[in-house]
């Protein structure tokens, strides 16, 4: 079992790839932000890739450990502690009944940091997973962030605590965070809904050239861009409505930038599954993760065009990449 | 007496007020208690308070309503209530 102490900012119980196959019904997957950070956690434990852990955004969770186990850290410094002693992220450690793992707020670069620990977060899934969609009230614990007081059942851990702690990434698989300010190369593909039907070929060079601003009103659900004037294919939605932005209501990939009137957003991985807007482009799989460690009102991102077979070979790369083989003893 | 800040534990936007046509949450020379909601943080369409965590008399503001704002940055300066 896990204490929590302070559910800090924003934190929640997630797995990976989440509740998948229900988009028809409605429901978004949900899961890790940044899936990369929250799967090599995992490895370092010894827990299967996709195992429950927890999304620490922001910073200030307060957890005390009451049983021995091993835990890894891995995503934005939020100087996280044990017993007063630092973390390092990226790394395995041994935790022992009564210890106290805290985390303080943001250090630098990156926005959410991943906590595993050896036998994953054990709550009941909900509709085949336990990952927290907050929108929905459904899945992690009660549908909700943590608080104080809450206290998180724990598996059975897979491996000897021996065999997977004092482990650490291998550093060049080791992600650095574009910081304050700075930009993020983005890879996306064109979306069901681009040039020449819907957006002229100047409004994608546009779009894949900007630098596009993270608006502070930014989540889980959608990432606002800045508000850009689209030259536009068509004068208006037609049947879908008077906007050329406007279509007849149709699915929504995951990871897609979503043009309402003259505002992109990207619809994350709690965002809407269907609606009357088009979509000019889609986030790469591979680069979902950038996107859970933007900081709301101050990066900025560039989508790099990438085909949809380079899209495929980036995820088979970055999957083939979390694994045991790629740790070392640290 | 020392003067101390208080600082912003989150990223985002900082507001003065609860809502735009409301009075600022403290004025500077105003004498706050620990606890005191002194600013917001929008940041993901939510709004975190920012409070003092010990009390005194507000000097100054250092950010400016609806300025973005750092983790940790440095939002007012209080001195103690005596002090002017």
């Amino acid at each position: 079992m896990l204490e929590v102490r302070n559910g800090g900012f924003e934190t929640t119980v997630q797995d990976y790839p989440g509740r998948i196959g229900m988009l028809s019904l409605g429901f978004a997957p949900a899961g890790p932000m940044d899936d990369y950070a929250f799967r090599f956690a995992n490895v370092l434990v010894g827990n299967p890739p996709g195992a429950a852990g927890l999304e620490i955004t922001a910073g200030g969770l307060v957890v005390a450990f009451h049983d021995e186990r091993a835990f890894a850290v891995c995503g934005a410094d939020m100087a996280a502690r044990l017993n007063g002693q630092p973390v390092v992220l990226w790394r395995s450690y041994r935790a022992r009944p009564g210890d106290v793992l805290e985390f303080d707020y943001l250090q630098g670069a990156g926005f959410r940091t991943y906590l595993a620990v050896s036998g994953g977060i054990d709550v009941p899934p909900v509709l085949g997973s336990r990952s927290t969609y907050l929108p929905g009230s459904v899945g992690g614990l009660d549908g909700r962030k943590l608080q104080a007081g809450d206290r998180l059942p724990l598996g059975e851990p897979r491996v000897d605590l021996g065999q997977v702690i004092d482990r650490r990434v291998r550093a060049d698989l080791i992600p650095g965070y574009a910081g304050y300010n700075e930009v993020w190369e983005v890879e996306a593909t064109r979306g069901p809904q681009a040039d020449p039907d819907y957006m002229t070929r100047e409004d994608m060079d546009a779009f894949f050239s900007h630098h596009w601003k993270l608006d502070a009103a930014s989540n889980r659900t959608g990432y606002r861009l800045d508000i850009y004037k689209w030259q536009w294919a068509r004068t208006s939605g037609g049947a879908g409505g008077g906007h050329p932005s406007n279509i007849i209501d149709n699915g929504y990939p995951v990871g897609a930038v979503n043009v309402c009137g003259d505002q992109p957003i990207i619809l994350c991985i709690d965002g809407p599954t269907l609606g009357g807007f088009i979509c000019n482009a889609v986030v790469a799989k591979a680069a979902m993760w950038k996107l859970g460690q933007m900081v709301p009102g101050w990066s900025y991102i560039h989508f790099k065009e990438v085909s949809l077979e380079e899209a495929i070979e980036l995820l088979a790369r970055q999957d083939a990449s979390i694994s045991e083989e790629n740790l070392e003893r640290s | 007496m020392a003067e101390r800040t208080i600082r912003s534990p989150l990223p985002g936007i900082f507001y003065r007020q609860p809502s735009p046509d409301a009075e600022p949450f403290v004025k500077e020379g105003d004498v706050i208690q620990p606890g005191t909601v002194i600013g917001l943080v929008g940041v993901m369409k939510t709004f975190h308070q920012i409070t003092a965590d010990s009390g005194g008399r507000v000097v100054r503001f250092l950010v400016e309503n609806e300025e973005p704002i750092r983790p940790g940055q440095e939002i007012a300066v209080l001195t103690d209530a005596g002090d002017e």
